[in-house]
């Protein structure tokens, strides 16, 4: 046991892992080993439920492999997974009546790379591991793209048929979505908040390794369905029933893959909310904390409140297949549209949840390379409250032509235009921080820069379509298409990567190669406007989005757009190599190289493992760049004597 | 400000907003218009596409102006100014925005209000979607039926959706109008077409396997054609024979999903029809029975190579006699083809 780093309390002593079990011990030591039997076992026990019930009701036929597939593969066998990598241990031990253990904290930290691969409760080993996984559901989401492109190169069927490409494309979008971009600003926030609020880890470091491991569950399920019979499900990531009712079995796998993506989100919700509220260093006021703190508190506030309607959704649709409701089978009584209804009142809000993160992570940057305060801070954190309000009144705007009563059109484009409002604010409040200011052209300002001229696009084609004529005739065509990648690639995707190579000396205690970093941006930046521009004007001239064959008189753009695509799925290979080679051979970084003032920088690259020796006294804001004497906060015991002048 | 920063803003505003605007008018945006819904669509995407030109300026100018202007010389390692924020430009750029998305709010609604204006004595036409074939019936026209829309040129006509199976959407592009069938609701759109002429039907929402091949087409006619293909028409749906039975396999959209050489149907989704004597041999059934349960029960026998639960079970649905005509069809088609 060698004490590494007290708080100043003594509270905090690292403990060295118990040794690896040997032998047998291993089957019962939480890890890969009792994975290996804890999952046939809980599979077993959620098949043996399904065919005892079904034997018993003398149902025909007892081997349902709709309801084994759900029970079985996709309930009990995942929590067989988490109970035998020790998920659960802490818990079932209290749960059962053992005595609360005192914390030795040896599931914190890593010391080799196999720490990586257990439950771990460290939020910056949970960040990484979170970051890791979700750019590996990046490069699969991103080859179904590749063929999806391919195959519409040129008109006709060339690679694949339309049950593959329905699938392809179903699966590109739900794996971008559910298993990149959300959890990747998770995995961020999940680094860098309890670092900026001065913070020694989350509020609940095992609901915050529990929320990880569920999310790999749910990307295998989305990669395992191309295995399922009938293939992966194929009704879009929007999943419209009846369409989604009526498919084959695969369809079963996206309803439960959102489900487990889904619950990994809202307990990391839950654990931000709760860690913002209650472990905020003192002095840091609400009206002090980062903008990226700010951001991680909105979104969260907007998956605690909406994520449930989601799950809600793809239950309902489950239910009408192998329970045989109906929720939404007009057949029996059901309403088509309730689907979409409730789809759209999480999937809207979740457009903000996937681009108010990004915001945060803008406003560093861009604070910290023009060396200037943000312009206007509370005005930059009122606009993303305006924005949660008013992203729970804006989901029918995606239903303009659904059928939907007429009467509800006009508010909802109302209040969808009213959404630009404290949208462009941001936009001008940034560059009102670039004003004057001395910019630093570094590889995250660079993503900076460009994810403001691509968003502002994605924001205006966003009012196009909030405007209801428009919306009617571009519905469903490849001007959707354009304005959701403009939206989420050069919108949340530039954010995360702009966040990666801010973030990467921090996290890695190597500094990424500045070179490569901007030769990444510009030809992603490029190719990326050349894949996704012309999909507007194919859009509006008549070509609808979801077909694998198309009209002759669009083919010479679907070519020139496909080169472009798969230049851009060249340019992300630069990144793979600069990311993975720096952090083994990059130079070392030292603790602040960006000579930033948020908290996270005040401490070593990578942060000890709890993260400040002391915990930090906050006395004034985090962007007071250029303001002579101005402190975030005051770090080390240099309290004692500065503390009489502080305001409190 | 200085002057000289004020000018050069402007310079390169008005060098960005060239530009977009270039973009803006180069390439042809919007297909051609046929129908009144249409023109007004395009006046509010033009309208919106003004402002938009105007914003993207303002903002380009800005980011451009501060990437030149105010990148770091070598060697400076100072901060900029601590300036923090300015209310008046704050309220500016929130109230700018504001006005200018109300203003395309009210143009929309007025613009939305008079495009769902019917009249008082429009054309009915009921659409019925299905995987992957467009039905249209005329009820002021005794119910006749087609799969190729036609429509009388400057007659407000007003459509009545529905879909037997999954949500299926309408959309021609040239009338600018799309409205979704939904499976157990009826929808409605109007549609007054001014041009003459022939444009693609596209169904816009996902709906299976055959998406991209449910296609129709809809033909703008004068109204003395209209009238006299209406009363052509409805003379010949009655009367048997290889006519009724091509008549049903036409109108009920078979050759979207399938081929079969004597309708000329090219269709790749299911199995090539032109070869149901041998699945029929396969399946070990006599051809006529098995023609008739591979309508009616589409799960009984599924052909290799095929996935199962693609082809909708609601052809059972079809009346005795279209159905008997349409078996007839096919067994004596497939028999000569081979």
């Amino acid at each position: 046991m060698t004490e590494v780093a007290t708080n100043g309390h003594g509270a905090h002593v690292e403990h060295a892992p118990a040794p690896p079990p040997t032998g047998l011990r291993r089957f019962t030591a939480p890890g890969w080993w009792r994975v290996l039997w804890m999952m046939p076992l809980f599979w077993g026990i959620g098949a043996g439920i399904v065919l005892l019930l079904r034997w018993y009701a003398a149902w025909d036929p007892l081997w349902e492999w709709n309801a084994l597939v759900v029970v079985a593969f996709l309930t009990t066998m995942p929590i067989g997974f988490l109970a035998g990598l020790g998920a659960f241990d802490y818990w079932v031990h209290y749960a059962l009546g053992g005595e609360t253990l005192p914390e030795d904290h040896s599931g914190h930290g890593a010391r080799s790379w196999k720490d990586y691969f257990r439950v771990n409760t460290d939020h910056k080993v949970i960040g990484i591991q979170y970051l890791v996984t979700t750019f590996s559901f990046f490069v699969i989401g991103g080859l179904a793209a590749m063929v999806v492109r391919a195959e519409l190169a040129k008109p006709g069927m060339q690679i694949t048929d339309n049950q593959g490409f329905n699938g392809l494309f179903t699966v590109h979008a739900t794996l971008m979505i559910f298993l990149f971009v959300i959890p990747a600003f998770a995995g961020l926030a999940n680094y860098v908040v309890p670092l900026m609020l001065g913070a020694p880890d989350m509020a609940f470091p095992r609901l915050n390794a529990l929320s990880f491991w569920l999310l790999p569950i749910g990307g295998l399920m989305l990669v395992g369905s191309f295995l399922a019979p009938g293939g992966p499900p194929a009704a879009g990531w929007t999943g419209y029933a009846t369409l989604s009712t009526h498919l084959p079995m695969g369809t079963l796998f996206f309803n439960m893959a959102v489900q487990w993506a889904g619950a990994s989100s809202i307990m990391t919700a839950l654990n931000f909310l709760v860690t913002i509220i209650t472990m905020r260093a003192p002095g840091m006021t609400f009206w002090r904390m980062p903008l990226l703190v700010w951001a991680n508190f909105t979104t969260s506030l907007l998956v605690v409140l909406a994520t449930p309607f989601i799950a809600g959704s793809q239950f309902f649709v489950m239910f009408d297949r192998i329970l045989h409701t109906h929720f939404f089978n007009p057949v029996g009584g059901g309403y088509a549209l309730g689907y979409q209804h409730i789809f759209w009142f999480y999937s809207h809000p979740a457009v903000y949840i996937m681009v108010l993160p990004g915001f945060g992570i803008i406003s560093e940057i861009i604070a910290v390379f023009a060396r200037k305060p943000i312009f206007g801070y509370r005005l930059m954190a009122l606009s993303m409250l305006a924005i949660l309000v008013l992203g729970f009144s804006v989901w029918a705007h995606h239903m303009f032509v659904s059928g939907m009563a007429d009467y509800l059109r006009v508010p909802m484009m109302i209040t969808t235009l009213l959404i630009a409002v404290p949208t462009g604010v941001k936009v001008f409040n940034w560059l009102g921080t670039l004003w004057e200011g001395r910019i630093h052209f570094t590889t995250p300002m660079l993503w900076a820069l460009g994810f403001i001229s691509t968003f502002v696009i994605g924001g205006l084609s966003g009012v196009y379509l909030g405007a209801v004529p428009i919306d009617i005739h571009t519905s469903d065509t490849y001007f959707i298409v354009a304005h959701i990648h403009y939206v989420l690639f050069g919108g949340s995707f530039f954010t995360i990567m702009a966040g990666v190579y801010y973030w990467f000396p921090k996290m890695t205690g190597r500094m990424y190669n500045e070179a490569l970093g901007k030769i990444h941006f510009w030809t992603t930046f490029i190719a990326f406007n050349l894949t996704f521009f012309p999909m507007h004007l194919i859009g509006t001239r008549g070509m609808p989005r979801r077909v694998a064959d198309y009209a002759p008189q669009f083919a010479d753009w679907n070519l020139f757009i496909s080169i472009c695509s798969f230049a851009l799925g060249a340019s992300i290979v630069i990144f793979f190599y600069n990311m993975i080679h720096s952090w083994k051979f990059g130079p070392k970084a030292p603790g602040n190289p960006w000579h930033a003032l948020t908290l996270e920088w005040q401490v070593s690259s990578p942060p000890p493992v709890f993260n400040f020796d002391e915990i930090p006294q906050v006395i004034g804001s985090p962007y007071e760049y250029g303001v002579p004497g101005a402190r975030h906060a005051l770090l080390n015991g240099a309290k004692t004597h500065e503390l009489e002048e502080v305001e409190r | 400000m200085r002057r000289g920063a004020i000018l050069q803003l402007t310079v390169l505003a008005l060098i960005i907003g060239g530009l977009t605007t270039a973009v803006a008018v180069i390439p042809n945006w919007l297909p051609p218009t046929a129908a009144e819904q249409a023109d007004r669509i395009d006046f509010v995407f033009w309208y919106v596409t003004i402002i938009c030109i105007v914003i993207y300026a303002v903002v380009g100018a800005a980011l451009v102006y501060s990437v030149w202007k105010f990148r770091v010389r070598p060697d400076d390692d100072a901060d900029g100014p601590p300036i923090h924020g300015h209310t008046g430009l704050e309220i500016g750029w929130t109230a700018i925005p504001f006005g200018l998305v109300t203003s395309m709010a009210i143009i929309s609604a007025i613009v939305l209000a008079r495009n769902d204006h019917t009249g008082s004595n429009p054309l009915k036409v009921d659409i019925t979607a299905q995987q992957f074939a467009w039905t249209f019936t005329y009820p002021q026209h005794d119910k006749l039926t087609t799969n190729i829309l036609r429509l009388p040129v400057n007659r407000p006509t007003r459509f009545t959706l529905q879909a037997l199976d999954v949500i299926h959407s309408f959309w021609v592009p040239e009338f600018g109008q799309k409205q979704d069938a939904v499976p157990g609701i009826r929808t409605h759109i109007t549609v007054t077409p001014n041009k003459i002429g022939t444009y693609p039907i596209i169904c816009t929402e996902l709906c299976g396997l055959g998406h991209a091949v449910m296609r129709s087409t809809v033909i703008v006619m004068p109204q003395d054609k209209f009238t006299a293909w209406v009363n052509q028409s409805g003379k010949a749906v009655s009367g048997g024979g290889a006519a009724a039975g091509k008549a049903v396999f036409v109108s009920q959209g078979c050759g979207a999903c399938h081929t079969l050489q004597a309708a000329k149907s090219t269709g790749k989704v299911g199995p090539d029809l032109d070869k149901l004597p041998d699945y029929a041999q396969q399946a070990g059934m006599p051809l006529e029975q098995f023609v008739r349960e591979s309508i009616v029960d589409p799960e009984a026998y599924v052909e290799k190579g095929f996935p199962p639960n693609v082809m909708p079970p609601t052809f059972k649905s079809l009346p005795k006699a279209q159905l008997n005509a349409l078996v007839k069809f096919l067994v004596d088609s497939s028999k000569a083809a081979k």
